[in-house]
């Protein structure tokens, strides 16, 4: 089945600073792919691309078959975008917003929508204008769920939200996406929230995708290793991803099984005799392979 | 779906749009009772000698309302736009985006339209009762390059919102007010009547300005 999203060769320089070249990667129909990345990664490059709100270098993104940067109507019927910050009109109240987007939308759901506003302690006039970041990301949520589209692309989608309102968000969007077998490519730096949504991620470094696979391979293949005793260097071990030696412990990540990973240490003349093997959470899983600052 | 478009274009500038509508009505009364008092004081003959033989134009006081309405509706219209890059919103709807631009034109124009023509039925009822028919005409004739003037101003002020870069927001402004500029180099009456096709034809010229701007929006232009 072709995926719903495949961005082919994708390159882009911002000036001459390279942002990444050569990025391929494709969203499956019916997966919630999370995009993770370092600030200045190319994440917001890649949406904004992929929303047809930039121009690549070269290469390009494609969604349903058709170029991201000219989308006919029919296909954008079946994109529903939060853009950063859940930007919405805020002179409309709620019932004024719901009315202006569903003449749009031929499969409008509003059940949907007011099963959200239903939630909202406010007066039914007041405009979005007076409402607080977590109420106006409510309504953004329930204006894209009404529109059922096929494909959902919410940038940055916990921004400024409190704990409540993230989780209400995650658990809405994750039982509507799962029960409706929906595509949604979300960002995020919030990596708690993005761990209870996700199916898959992938995780860019400058100028590269770093690993792209389903996020319980990932904590499943990735580990953090600890064993006392200082090392000056890891140098040609290639398995030793991001070691760091603090007051005679060291920490390393890697792929490998710790059977392994200890004869591999042991032939490079090390001789760790207390290895200990730690399961990660998704957010230590990103800075095991991305690094700490 | 474009009943929706213009009626979130009429949320943003109904107030506006009234705004402009009352002050344009006014201006008008105000310049009708100043006439009216002339004809009352000076009387007919001595209005007449002012007009004809030292072509005074009447109705001078009407000169910048058309740019002045049509900077007010624009930047009520496309600011809010701006803001946030709201436009993005306008630009995922699912209707071709040359469309959306092309409704969002159309409502300023369209309101720019209705302000102007009841100004202008107002004015020609009131000259052609008190005025000699080629008087009429000549007023009309005089006017015409201010209320051309005006819907310029409206596209200029789209082009330079819906401009992503700043730099080329000022170059397209500073281009807007020498364009402008052009309409109002004389007030003597007529004085642009030789020319008045080229200021049509300048009009047409800016018009397509817009969605330049909406499609360098598009490619993320940042210089």
């Amino acid at each position: 089945m072709q995926p719903i999203v495949q961005c082919k060769n994708l390159t882009h320089y911002y000036g001459k600073r390279c942002i990444y070249e050569n990025l391929n990667f494709e969203i499956p129909k019916g997966r919630i792919l999370g995009l993770l990345g370092k600030n200045g990664t190319g994440k917001t490059t890649t949406i904004n691309i992929l929303n047809g709100y930039l121009k690549p270098r070269s290469g390009e993104c494609l969604m349903f078959g058709e170029n991201s940067a000219n989308l006919s109507p029919e296909t954008k019927q079946k994109v529903g975008l939060l853009i950063e910050g859940h930007v919405q009109y805020t002179l409309m109240n709620i019932h004024e917003i719901e009315k202006y987007y569903s003449a749009f939308y031929p499969k409008w759901k509003k059940e949907a929508y007011w099963e959200l506003m239903k939630l909202l302690k406010i007066d039914p006039k007041q405009k979005l204008s007076q409402m607080s970041c977590g109420q106006k990301s409510q309504v953004a949520l329930g204006l894209i769920l009404a529109q059922d589209p096929e494909l959902l692309i919410l940038d940055d989608f916990s921004m400024g939200l409190d704990p409540g309102y993230r989780v209400l968000f995650v658990d809405y969007l994750s039982e509507y996406a799962r029960a409706e077998n929906k595509t949604v490519f979300v960002t995020s730096h919030i990596i708690q929230d993005m761990e209870r949504l996700i199916d898959d991620c992938m995780i860019m470094d400058y100028g590269s995708i770093l690993y792209q696979q389903p996020v319980e391979k990932l904590l499943n293949d990735f580990k953090r290793f600890r064993f006392s005793g200082n090392v000056q260097s890891f140098d040609g071990i290639e398995q030793v991803i991001h070691p760091v030696t603090i007051k005679g412990n060291t920490e390393f990540y890697s792929f490998e099984k710790k059977d392994e990973l200890t004869r591999i240490l042991t032939y490079s003349g090390f001789k760790p005799t207390d290895i200990k093997e730690e399961s990660l959470t998704l957010e230590e899983a990103f800075i095991g392979l991305t690094g700490k600052y | 779906m474009e009943k929706a478009l213009l009626y979130k274009e009429w949320k943003k500038t109904r107030l506006f749009t009234l705004g402009i509508a009352i002050i344009g009505i006014i201006l008008l009364g105000y310049i009708l009772l100043k006439l009216g008092r002339s004809f009352r004081l000076a009387g007919m003959e001595h209005l007449w000698d002012v007009i004809v033989n030292r072509k005074q134009f009447m109705f001078r006081d009407l000169k910048y309302f058309p740019i002045a309405a049509a900077l007010w509706l624009g930047m009520a219209q496309y600011f809010p736009e701006v803001i946030q890059k709201r436009i993005k919103l306008s630009l995922h709807l699912p209707l071709p985006e040359g469309k959306v631009i092309l409704l969002m034109y159309g409502y300023g124009l369209g309101i720019l339209l209705g302000v102007y023509l009841l100004q202008l039925l107002s004015l020609w009822v009131f000259s052609s009762i008190n005025f000699p028919y080629e008087f009429t005409i000549s007023t009309f004739k005089t006017l015409a390059p201010w209320y051309i003037a005006g819907f310029i101003t409206y596209l200029f002020v789209a082009m330079v919102c819906l401009e992503p870069v700043w730099k080329r927001r000022a170059f397209n402004g500073l281009l807007g007010i020498a364009t402008v500029y052009l309409f109002f180099l004389s007030d003597v009456p007529s004085a642009y009547q030789p020319v008045i096709y080229l200021l049509i034809v300048t009009l047409v010229a800016v018009f397509p300005f817009g969605f330049l701007s909406v499609q360098r929006f598009k490619e993320g232009t940042q210089d």
